[in-house]
């Protein structure tokens, strides 16, 4: 394989990572799926989730009142917290490791030897990042297409593209908020540690707010409630959520920019 | 000659640290810059400031005759740059590494490329995380060099190479400056510097103590010099002459160290009968060790 450039050096680099993460995302979903079957005659499911006595559960499996649906079962099961979850991670892996990666190992010095601007590097990189969880998103919609199929379940493929696009929006936008901190900072560890506090606390805050009555206007800075207040599932994209996320990726991107132009680089 | 490196009155502080301070320099085209200096004087910061790696705190640095900070893509396109405590992508190995720079740089010519390397006896099929401290030092050196560049800027480039390969070492950039490339090498090692460099810079505590060809600063040398005569001497008649120091009398032996020319003493010396002289050169290492015990 021909290594051209830094974009596609920077998804080199990730092929192994990238092969175990689809692997282990779509063995999830499709092994997920196949409970369908016995979920879907458990009306009595519902019953349980329709009652406000354990508001708790809703952290974990949204505000879901039709368990036994198509889609009340797919968003319950996977799309609230689970695949969300590993978009997260793998985003922020990479985000993080982009720029402040190289710089601790020291082979930026190497690389910048060359006659690359620094704005070149990191519009490259920043761009690997998003085709890396792309990536992964497109392997967990084939997974949830054909865990669909296995158990025979009525849901449409492009509402599953659509949460599905969705939640890679959500991905690379935590993915972009580490790949900042690191462009700015040049330490991974301090990037993860903010962007993982920012992960949990954007979920908590969008699972949370329903139920804690003064933390519902503050549900809206949580990117969490672009991706999935909507629904996407049951009633495609709200664009304007996706408009969002968008958004708030290119801000990183731009910012990322000018926070690496302007700073002194580390020594490995 | 124009100059290719041109710094002036650099200060690079981090916070209250004082790393190099008014630094003022001058590298010529076609010289062979020796950048000399312990761990910690300075030479790495001034480096990585001509790459734009760093920004000054104070001063103008140019490089090839562009600014260091907005020319930056354009200078490194014409220099080769070797890092101290080089580090590269461990997962690659030498050959794709290399390709991949041929890429970024859009077009090299491959065959000097395997010159290179068959040269320094490189291994550029294992992956680099397998290689010693030494091989991979040698594909840091074929990137420095592999397109042909018009400076090349080298941060204690002979880490970790074997004595021969340190002579190909000097033999490559011999050959280098002779087809009129300028190099700038940055070392703590005096007698590679003395062995290569035609003119050096001395740095010490972030400021640059001295700037001279090398041949003049050993003129500038203590020397230690011996004169064996035919029969005992006093000490008094030697020790007032200028530029003496250290007199001792051991019967008939006179041994004694000079600074500067060594006219007088020779002149005093021969009034008597002179059986033997001995003395060292000039060494670099003497004039070093002086400059940082001062």
């Amino acid at each position: 394989m021909m290594l051209r450039n830094v974009f596609v050096k920077s998804l080199w680099d990730q092929k192994r990572s990238l092969v175990w993460w689809c692997l282990g995302i779509g063995l999830m979903i499709i092994i997920t799926m196949l409970f369908y079957p016995s979920i879907r005659e458990m009306t009595e499911l519902n019953e349980i989730f329709a009652t406000d006595e354990n508001p708790l559960m809703k952290v974990f499996v949204g505000d879901i009142t039709d368990i036994t649906s198509p889609e009340g079962f797919v968003n319950s099961q996977l799309l609230i917290f689970m695949v969300p979850l590993l978009y997260l991670v793998f985003a922020i892996g990479i985000g993080s490791g982009s720029i402040a990666g190289e710089e601790e190992k020291g082979t930026l010095d190497f690389l910048l030897a060359h006659p690359l601007t620094r704005e070149s590097v990191i519009v490259q990189k920043f761009l690997a990042m998003n085709f890396a969880v792309a990536w992964i998103g497109v392997f967990a919609w084939a997974s949830l297409v054909i865990g669909a199929a296995i158990v025979d379940m009525e849901i449409g493929y492009s509402r599953l593209a659509a949460a599905t696009f969705s939640g890679v929006l959500l991905g690379i936008t935590y993915g972009g908020i580490a790949f900042l901190f690191g462009a700015a900072f040049g330490k991974r560890s301090l990037s993860i540690g903010i962007t993982g506090a920012l992960g949990i606390g954007g979920y908590l805050l969008n699972v949370l707010g329903p139920i804690v009555g003064w933390l519902e206007p503050f549900t809206k800075i949580s990117p969490f409630y672009y991706y999935s207040s909507s629904d996407p599932l049951a009633n495609g994209l709200d664009w304007s959520h996706m408009a969002v996320l968008l958004v708030v990726i290119l801000l990183m991107g731009g910012m990322a920019i000018l926070s690496f132009r302007r700073r002194d680089l580390a020594v490995g | 000659m124009d100059s290719v490196i041109s710094i002036r009155n650099l200060t690079k502080n981090y916070g209250k640290n004082v790393a190099i301070q008014g630094i003022n320099l001058d590298v010529m085209r076609g010289e062979i810059f020796g950048y000399l200096g312990p761990n910690g004087s300075g030479k790495t910061t001034t480096i990585r400031t001509l790459l734009d790696f760093i920004r000054p705190t104070k001063g103008v640095v140019s490089v090839l005759g562009l600014d260091s900070r907005a020319d930056s893509a354009q200078i490194r396109k014409r220099i080769g740059y070797l890092p101290g405590d080089i580090a590269l992508y461990e997962k690659m190995t030498g050959r794709q590494l290399l390709k991949y720079i041929d890429g970024l740089r859009g077009g090299l010519d491959w065959n000097f490329v395997i010159q290179l390397a068959e040269r320094f006896e490189a291994n550029i099929d294992q992956p680099i995380r397998t290689l010693s401290r030494g091989n991979k030092q040698k594909i840091g050196l074929i990137q420095a060099f592999m397109h042909a560049p018009e400076l090349v800027i080298m941060d204690e480039p002979t880490n970790g190479l074997d004595p021969l390969m340190q002579q190909e070492f000097y033999r490559l950039v011999e050959e280098t400056n002779k087809k009129g490339a300028t190099i700038f090498i940055s070392s703590h090692i005096v007698p590679e510097i003395e062995r290569l460099c035609s003119k050096v810079g001395i740095i010490r505590k972030g400021e640059l103590v001295a700037v001279e060809e090398v041949e003049k600063l050993k003129e500038k040398a203590l020397r230690k010099i011996t004169f064996v005569f035919d029969m005992p001497i006093s000490k008094e008649e030697f020790e007032s002459l200028p530029g003496v120091i250290d007199v001792e009398v051991e019967g008939t032996a006179l041994k004694c160290t000079i600074k500067g020319p060594v006219d007088a003493l020779v002149k005093a010396a021969s009034w008597h009968k002179v059986i033997k002289i001995i003395s060292d050169d000039g060494n670099l290492e003497e004039i070093f060790l002086d400059f940082y015990a001062g």
